[in-house]
């Protein structure tokens, strides 16, 4: 029954381009990737919710230094733009510098959570205090491991912009990928910000 | 490429995906190992509930001290064969075993999307393996909270034994093979979205790829809930928070200090996930089973087209219906009556789906071969299991049999033989493929009559248990009256549950034999028309020699060509006529 191997006899008309293939799986990948932390932040969410409803439910008095670490991470994602935008013109020394800017900001964003975390336990309130000082450790806990995470993807996007101009239109793939998640990170902490200081 | 290699990067830290597949089969294999002589010992206690096993005594001298189980052992047995047998054997034998192996050779890919991030899955999933059987050495001893990990049981250290080290195991173990799985799924996923081959549009499709695709999509969604929930429990059984606690627990003598939490919150949490998780499992043992059988009725599949929207249709229902298994939890009867509603629902594409395999078989010679004979089980098993679906689906029926043996009946025929039965199909029907010789066929007829009848017997004898009002999980149910009536039909079972364990060695057997001795296979040994049947068998690295290009669908039966009544997918439509 092998016979058949005769018939397979079509040569592929067009072979697909290798780096654009990639390109399209990593960004399949990555956006797959965001789908899980979506669900992961959603179940914390709904948990926080449900939770919430409690008699003991007391809604502590959070730290403004976490308003300030908010702006940071936002600057962080507007220098990630920038030097997005100057890549695209070619500008490599502008773009590393913008790069790096942002990685800076966004060490400066763990610190600052760090930061809040202390001032958290200098006012004696710790996680098991009551529910929402426990939501709000493990949330912002949560969210800083992806943070870790997205950092050394931007620390990779930094690596290559070094030689990117050998190879614009890859770096421009690479970068896709580090705007997107760091983009949606950002997009996260709003969220998680907004959640844990309003409701 | 790696056929450069030497040993330890063909074999052990390999990146190709049929390398990777065969590992995880074989853990797999070697965790359901594990997991049926736990069943043995479950059947054990409740077959022979006051016998001593003076030789089992010495084996487990902590669980079984006098020979009798303790009731604390007895629940970490029941905890770690569930756990074991729906994570760590299904999961890594059917979903993700055969699903590295088949999906990029039926796809016509050459690996698949990220075959390094494939390696690293399999190496975390081996790890989550090796912790969670770890887990049974530690004090206290396994988990004892059940595979569902219910709180408060889960979440205070001092409930039972099982509740210190074991369960904190439990859930680490947990948390590797929810990073695993989510690897896996995704590369499942991208290699199904982006390097088909040219032709393979996704309606011509082989039903198993189908099959695993959306069980990786409902895997990647389903599964980020669950690590929430871990998070949440881990915090609540070592840093003091009130998650899943409720006020007022008194364990011992000692007053808990927790306030406010909700126990039912961990259910839905854990529901969101393990309702779409018995779908993950089943669906690729349904897909599988479609595929095998139309090699051995020689006609197309019935209903191509409306088995896949059935499978989209079942996958996104399963997002929905996790309240079903909640129903005696006090929720409200509005609420109870929306999950009676969608899980009723859901049965309609379930069926749709059954009668189309049901139909595939309808007017054709069937040649009892053993992959079919096993698909034929996985039909005869989803169509009886699935009636006490209907029964467990409906709230006010729910009330009267929740956490009966009704209950473990049911799921055991589904996400247990279903599963189970397509699990062995698969490997009989792929063996030739992964390892270049065909199994035994007298040997593999033994097994599935010495498999099949005993676990019907078991689990339909479940069902009239559960009728009769016996709970699941009672160590002793000897100590009811109304039960004494029921101890002969445990032994029936338990007997029965005997002869399926042992008869796994005459499979054990043939698989290491045909291992050595299995008459070679040729490279299409079944007249199959998928894309692994145009390789050698085993395939070699990389997998296609030309990038095949797809001409046809997955089931022309039924047409001449030179190789008999079939084509496979690479046949061009001068040769013969193109039906899909």
């Amino acid at each position: 029954m092998n016979g058949y191997a005769g018939h397979v006899g079509r040569v592929l008309p067009d072979p697909p381009d290798p780096i654009r293939l990639r390109e399209d799986q990593l960004r399949l990948g990555l956006w797959m990737f965001l789908a899980t932390v979506t669900m992961l932040f959603a179940a914390f969410t709904s948990a926080y919710v449900v939770r919430r409803s409690g008699s003991d439910w007391h809604h502590i008095a959070l730290p403004s230094i976490l308003w300030v670490n908010t702006f940071v991470l936002m600057a962080s994602s507007v220098a990630v733009e920038m030097a997005n935008r100057f890549g695209l013109r070619r500008r490599w020394p502008a773009t590393a510098f913008s790069f790096g800017a942002a990685l800076a900001f966004g060490i400066a964003f763990l610190g600052g959570q760090v930061i809040a975390w202390r001032q958290m336990v200098a006012m004696g309130v710790y996680l098991p205090s009551n529910p929402h000082s426990s939501f709000f450790y493990m949330l912002t806990g949560a969210h800083a491991v992806h943070i870790v995470a997205a950092l050394i993807v931007l620390l990779w996007g930094l690596a290559m912009t070094r030689e990117g101009s050998r190879n614009p239109r890859a770096w421009a793939a690479q970068m896709d990928l580090c705007r997107t998640f760091w983009h949606y990170l950002g997009g996260v902490w709003i969220f998680l910000f907004a959640l844990v200081s309003l409701y | 490429m790696s056929e450069q290699h030497g040993f330890v990067r063909r074999y052990v830290f390999s990146t190709d995906h049929k390398t990777i597949g065969i590992q995880y089969i074989l853990t797999g294999l070697l965790m359901a190992l594990a997991g049926g002589l736990l069943a043995t010992l479950i059947r054990l206690q409740l077959g022979w509930p006051d016998h001593q096993w003076l030789f089992l005594s010495r084996l487990l001298p902590k669980g079984m001290p006098s020979g009798v189980m303790t009731p604390e052992f007895y629940l970490a047995v029941v905890t770690m064969h569930g756990t074991i047998m729906v994570f760590f054997f299904i999961s890594y034998v059917l979903v993700s075993g055969f699903g590295n192996y088949l999906v990029p050779l039926q796809v016509g890919a050459r690996d698949m999307a990220f075959p390094f991030l494939n390696m690293l899955s399999y190496w975390i999933a081996f790890l989550a393996a090796g912790v969670m059987l770890a887990s049974f050495f530690v004090e206290g001893g396994a988990a004892a909270a059940g595979w569902t990990a219910y709180p408060p049981l889960s979440a205070v250290s001092s409930a039972v034994p099982g509740s210190q080290m074991g369960q904190t195991i439990w859930i680490l173990s947990m948390a590797l093979f929810i990073a695993s799985f989510t690897m896996s799924g995704l590369n499942i996923v991208a290699t199904v979205f982006s390097v088909r081959a040219p032709g393979m549009w996704m309606m011509r499709l082989p039903l198993t790829v189908w099959s695993y695709f959306i069980a990786s999509i409902l895997g990647l969604l389903a599964f980020p809930p669950l690590t929430a929930a871990a998070v949440m429990l881990l915090l609540d059984r070592h840093f003091g928070t009130s998650f899943f606690l409720p006020s007022g627990m008194v364990i011992g003598n000692t007053h808990l200090t927790n306030t406010g939490g909700s126990p039912l919150l961990w259910q839905h949490l854990f529901w969101f996930l393990g309702h779409p998780e018995v779908y993950v499992l089943i669906l690729p043992a349904l897909g599988v089973a479609c595929d095998i059988i139309p090699a051995f009725t020689r006609k197309p599949v019935f209903g191509y087209r409306m088995s896949v929207w059935c499978l989209m249709a079942v996958g996104c229902l399963s997002m929905i219906v996790w309240g079903h298994h909640m129903f005696v939890s006090g929720m409200s009867p509005f609420t109870g009556e929306y999950f009676s509603l969608v899980t009723l629902t859901i049965t309609v594409p379930m069926t749709i789906f059954g009668v189309n395999m049901l139909a595939s078989l309808w007017g054709a010679k069937l040649q009892l071969r053993v992959p079919m004979m096993f698909s034929l089980g996985v039909l005869a098993l989803f169509g009886s299991g699935g009636f006490g679906g209907l029964f467990l689906g409906n709230a006010t029926a729910d009330m009267q049999l929740h956490d009966t043996y009704f209950v473990v009946g049911h799921f055991h025929m589904m996400i247990g033989g279903v599963t189970l039965l397509a699990t062995f199909g698969a490997i009989y029907f792929w063996f030739p493929k992964m390892f270049g010789r065909m199994m035994n066929e007298t040997l593999g007829k033994l097994h599935f009559w010495t498999t099949f009848l005993p676990f019907f017997t078991i689990f339909f004898m479940q069902h009239f248990l559960g009728l009769q009002g016996a709970p699941r999980r009672y160590y002793a149910f000897t100590a009811y009256d109304y039960l004494q009536k029921t101890r002969g039909q445990n032994l029936i079972i338990s007997i029965a549950a005997m002869i399926l364990v042992s008869s796994q060695c005459v499979f054990a057997i043939n698989f290491v034999w045909s291992l050595f001795k299995g008459r070679v296979a040729e490279a299409n040994p079944w007249g199959a028309t998928t894309l692994e049947w145009t390789v050698p068998s085993p395939p070699p690295h990389g997998n296609f020699g030309n990038m095949p290009v797809v001409e046809r669908w997955a089931y022309e039966y039924g047409v001449q060509t030179v190789d008999g009544d079939f084509a496979v997918q690479t046949v061009p439509s001068q040769i013969a006529p193109v039906s899909a």
